[in-house]
């Protein structure tokens, strides 16, 4: 075997030979020094885990919760009249024309909807009066809809949309002062602007844990509502149930083409309850802040692992360019250290943030006492949930991996510029 | 002094003490942003409560605050005025008559918290005067209302407007009156500005059929800090038919959010230590691995190893504390231009609105986050610090020379 | 068989090399204008006292520093011409470089320090393998193969060293003090190794030392004193 056939075989330049031997070395040099290897991919693991379980927590709550309030009472869309969002007044009401609910019915990923009308009203019992607000529903068809009704407290919902039966919150029946069963009157301004007073009768109360509900509403039934109104037939919006909340994009765009040239337009739940999506990013934004400080906090301890591995190691360096291997696969040497350790430390981050997600999804956390007040004060349900959203687990994993890398930069540039003579004579 | 030495110590790796000082220092000045915007929230939540209606005491008959009926006005209204009068501390009160009702223009109405005020009283109470965005503050003048703006164009009415106040009045009729819109206000709160009317004290005890009652007093103290004693010495004074309240009383769950927040502080702090202390732990490690030798001849020349344990701790407390102090000194100087401008998170402003802020928040710095972000860190270097320190104090002097 | 004069190859020649350093802000001329000529199959020590600049000059040669003054040409070419890849390329091709420690990989075996330089430039396993194992049986030291070198005695680990510099059969190797941490017999033993590469493979090398033992190995001599040649002597051997 002789030089010539040496220099025929060879291959300049990266190749997998090289690469295999870098890969090689990189692996072998971390756990050099077992300890410190360790400690530094504990840290990786610690920033991702607490990434994955805080996104899981904060984005399976935000599901639930959206979730809930959807199928409690709000719908995935509304139908409403143009300018009612900004201004719910009587005015606005509308007609459901037959072709309006024919466009509604043949819709097959409309799975229900349900007809309202709301207005502002004074209840009064006794020498006691308050503001509520009135809804009227369609029992039937709210049945089938939503589960305000299974938030029955005490008492039954009413049957009939004729009924002068009312159910209200069980707050307001307390500040109300009356029981079930009481007689009392409600007000309220009709749409031709005559004050309506009727006598009802409270048959149930409900509870849901918001309290715009349970201290502020007055439901009866849709008829009994336009009656007390003086609404006709007309309604206040025409809430919609979907599948499930990916399917509104395209729903909501049909209807959208199908309602051009009337009044109406189709709302979606967050653009009807806009506190409640904004408080959801308020928190998301303000979480996903406190994980960024995280992994860069961690990223500056990884970067000064690499420094001081690196500056131990400037004799070898030294050695190593002088026998000729070119500077840019030291680097890549380092490089791919730094990259076994985050790697590490990233699968094994996500697979204990991804357990502690299955763990919460599958065992929820329920608050009581203080933090059960606090969450409803914001109109969030005092539970933790989590969900296991591979994207979740992507976006962290790919946040730590890049910010690592950044923090790689500064000792992989002194990696470069080292003269091998520096580094054989590094002390 | 083992102070000089270990302070000389972290200098002989500049470039790694530097960059463990500067990653607190990140730390820390990103968990005080945090801290001090959301404290700025949360009091800005409070104050804007108070300032907007609650004010720091309300003196009411017992009973108001659970039923707020017009039936449980003010036992005896002048008994409670004089005795206002005579308490120091007090610097302003304001007479109300509060009911539910109802509230209808033309096109719509709206269920309301009518508040019947003394305008001059009322003004150095709360901030309901400046608060106008249209208009005029009420006058004594009859029949005036000043009216939140949303409520108003939820109403479809503007300034000049009549609307119909309805409210059931003592004896049980439902009392009416017209009023025309003299002003409109506009609050942090969006849930205020829909539910809050003022008309003159007088034409709601009129409406409502109460001679010269008023169903509370609100009182604004000189000093703050003297609540819980004139809340005292009011109740001693008026006796057990009223019922006198502070605002911690009167906003249990703002106030109880303050307390949550600092522990939940306390956690945050927590997982950045936590973060922190991985480095740490590597740096200390490293740093007592490459002094080896020099602990050897240390011992063998007769430091005790609680000394030299004392020393590694000391040299992890000053890179923790000079990080807390550097990260302190940015941090802080990043929030005192923005506690006076403001954070302007417009674009959460629904949210916030119906939080009870506005989308500008001012930061906030408490003690207790001064505190935090000096105190906690250093000492978590210092839990650090213990393995490795421990490590050197473990080596015999021989094997310690020889191990290079 | 008629017997021609072989004439000398030259491989390395020094024209006014120069080298001025700064230590601690006060500039040290190691070197003063050296004019050196090395042939190849050279066997030569670069001799004297310490801080006579015998290091720097070897690493002027070996492509590792850059002359403030003259110039170093590595088979005809000018290295200050010669950009930073280029240069390592060169050590990589056509030198080999033995140190007095710290020559070896720590986390490779002895097998894969020797190879180093081969797979660097490509050449397949099977090819490394095979050349590999035999220069070690030839250098003796088989019994290494897989052992790595915090296992291995110093002269050990400087044998070692040797097979990785002359594996691919560089133009030159140079030595900067290899039997300096090495008790007198295994530095002895050391020096019959290169000697015999030298002889058998025409490995130009050159040594920098002050140890008797290999200066007087020297077949050339070049005595250093203040950064000057002060004598050279031919042909000791």
């Amino acid at each position: 075997m002789n030089d010539e056939e040496i220099q025929r075989d060879e291959a300049p330049g990266l190749n997998k030979r090289s690469l295999e031997l870098l890969l090689k070395m990189g692996w072998r040099n971390i756990w050099r020094n077992k300890r410190r290897t360790i400690i530094t991919m504990l840290a990786v693991t610690f920033a991702l885990t607490l990434s994955i379980g805080m996104r899981g927590i904060q984005l399976g709550t935000y599901e639930v919760n959206i979730k809930y309030v959807v199928e409690l009472f709000t719908g995935h869309l509304q139908i409403q009249r143009q300018g009612y969002q900004e201004n719910p007044t009587l005015q606005k009401s509308f007609v459901i024309t037959d072709s309006l609910r024919r466009f509604i019915e043949r819709d097959p990923k409309i799975v229900a909807s349900a007809p309202r009308l709301l207005g502002d009203g004074l209840i009064s019992f006794k020498e006691n009066s308050l503001g509520a607000l009135i809804i009227g529903i369609s029992p039937n068809r709210e049945l089938a809809f939503s589960k305000i009704m299974t938030k029955i407290h005490s008492g039954r919902f009413f049957r009939a949309d004729t009924a002068h039966e009312i159910v209200v919150g069980a707050q307001l029946l307390d500040n109300l002062k009356a029981r079930i069963g009481d007689q009392v009157v409600v007000l309220a301004q009709g749409l031709d602007g005559t004050l309506g007073n009727y006598k009802y009768r409270i048959v149930g109360t409900i509870k849901t844990g918001s309290p715009d509900f349970d201290s502020g509403s007055i439901f009866m039934g849709l008829l009994t509502a336009q009656e007390l109104l003086a609404a006709g037939n007309r309604v206040s919006m025409v809430a919609l149930m979907l599948k499930d909340l990916q399917e509104i994009p395209s729903v909501q765009s049909s209807l959208k083409e199908g309602l051009v040239g009337t009044e109406l337009s189709v709302l979606a739940w967050n653009e009807v309850l806009p506190d409640l999506e904004q408080s959801i990013q308020l928190d998301n934004v303000s979480g996903m802040l406190m994980l960024g400080i995280l992994i860069v906090v961690v990223a500056f301890g990884i970067a000064n692992t690499v420094l001081m591995s690196v500056t131990e190691r400037f004799r070898e360096f030294g050695v190593v360019l002088s026998i000729g291997m070119p500077r840019q696969y030291l680097v890549m040497l380092v490089l791919f250290e730094t990259l076994f350790i985050v790697l590490i430390g990233i699968v094994l981050g996500n697979m204990l943030g991804a357990g502690i997600n299955y763990y919460i999804m599958t065992h929820p956390i329920v608050f009581g006492g203080q933090y059960e007040q606090v969450y409803a004060e914001y109109g969030f349900l005092p539970r933790i949930e989590s969900t296991l959203r591979l994207g979740m687990l992507f976006n962290s994993t790919i946040a730590t991996f890049i910010i690592s890398l950044i923090a790689t930069l500064y000792p992989l540039m002194k990696v470069h510029r080292l003269k091998p003579l520096k580094g054989i004579r590094y002390t | 002094m083992l102070l000089k030495i270990a302070w000389r110590n972290i200098w002989r790796q500049r470039r790694r003490s530097i960059i463990v000082m500067i990653s607190v220092a990140v730390g820390i000045v990103a968990t005080l942003l945090t801290e001090t915007v959301s404290m700025g929230m949360m009091i800005q939540m409070l104050e804007n409560q108070i300032g907007s209606h609650v004010a720091h005491l309300q003196v009411h008959r017992k009973g108001f605050e659970a039923n707020q009926v017009v039936q449980n006005y003010l036992p005896d209204r002048a008994k409670v005025e004089q005795l206002l009068r005579e308490t120091p501390e007090v610097e302003h009160y304001s007479e109300r008559v509060i009911s539910f009702g109802l509230i209808s223009s033309a096109s719509s109405s709206s269920g309301v918290t009518i508040v019947g005020i003394d305008p001059q009283r009322e003004e150095k109470v709360t901030t309901i005067e400046r608060s106008l965005v249209a208009g005029q503050y009420l006058s004594s003048r009859r029949n005036g209302v000043v009216v939140g703006k949303r409520l108003a164009e939820k109403l479809g009415v503007r300034i000049g407007d009549k609307i119909v106040a309805m409210a059931t009045a003592l004896d049980g009729h439902v009392g009416s009156d017209v009023f025309r819109i003299v002003g409109l206000y506009q609050s942090f709160s969006s849930e205020f500005d829909k539910v809050y009317v003022y008309i003159p004290l007088t034409e709601a005890q009129e409406m409502l059929a109460l001679d010269a009652d008023v169903s509370e007093v609100a009182v604004i103290l000189l000093n703050r800090d003297r609540l819980n004693q004139v809340q005292e010495a009011l109740e001693r004074g008026l006796g057990s038919s009223y019922e006198v309240l502070t605002y911690p009383e009167i906003l249990p769950l703002l106030v109880l959010q303050l307390d949550l927040f600092q522990e939940s502080m306390l956690v945050f702090y927590a997982i950045i230590g936590i973060a922190l202390i991985f480095g740490i732990i590597n740096t200390m490690l490293m740093s007592v691995f490459e002094r080896m030798t020099e602990f050897g001849v240390l011992k063998a020349i007769g430091m005790r190893n609680g000394r030299l344990v004392a020393m590694i701790l000391l040299e992890a407390l000053l890179l923790g504390a000079i990080g807390a102090a550097g990260g302190f000194a940015v941090g802080y100087i990043l929030y005192l231009p923005l506690s006076h401008s403001g954070i302007n998170l417009s674009m959460f402003s629904a949210s916030l609105n119906s939080f009870g802020v506005g989308a500008i928040i001012y930061p906030v710095l408490t003690v207790e986050g001064v505190l935090n972000a000096l105190l906690i860190i250093p000492l978590i270097a210092v839990l650090g610090a213990i393995y490795p320190a421990l490590k050197a104090a473990r080596f015999r002097p021989v094997a310690a020379i020889r191990y290079v | 068989m008629t017997a021609e004069t072989i004439m000398p190859t030259e491989i390395i020649r020094t024209e006014s090399l120069e080298k001025i350093y700064s230590e601690n802000g006060v500039p040290v001329r190691a070197l003063r204008g050296i004019d050196l000529v090395v042939n190849k199959g050279d066997f030569l020590v670069i001799a004297g006292p310490s801080g006579s600049g015998k290091t720097t000059l070897l690493n002027l040669i070996g492509a590792l520093d850059s002359p403030t003054g003259g110039a170093v040409y590595f088979e005809g070419e000018n290295l200050s011409r010669k950009s930073e890849a280029e240069l390592s390329a060169m050590r990589l091709h056509k030198l080999g470089f033995v140190f007095q420690a710290f020559n070896l990989i720590p986390v490779l075996t002895a097998c894969e320090n020797i190879e180093f330089t081969m797979v660097l430039r490509g050449v397949p396993e099977r090819q490394r393998k095979q050349r590999v194992l035999d220069l070690m049986r030839d250098l003796r030291i088989d019994e290494l193969a897989d052992k790595r070198p915090l296992e291995m005695s110093g002269g050990q680990q400087q044998r070692v060293a040797v097979a990785r510099a002359i594996i691919t059969n560089p133009s030159v190797v140079l030595a900067d003090e290899p039997t300096a941490n090495l008790d007198s017999t295994t530095g002895a033993s050391l020096l019959d190794l290169m000697e015999r590469m030298n002889r058998e493979k025409n490995i130009t090398f050159i040594f920098s030392s002050h140890d008797q033992q290999v200066i007087q190995r020297g077949r050339r001599l070049i005595l250093l004193r203040d950064g000057k040649i002060d004598r050279t002597e031919e042909g000791s051997r």
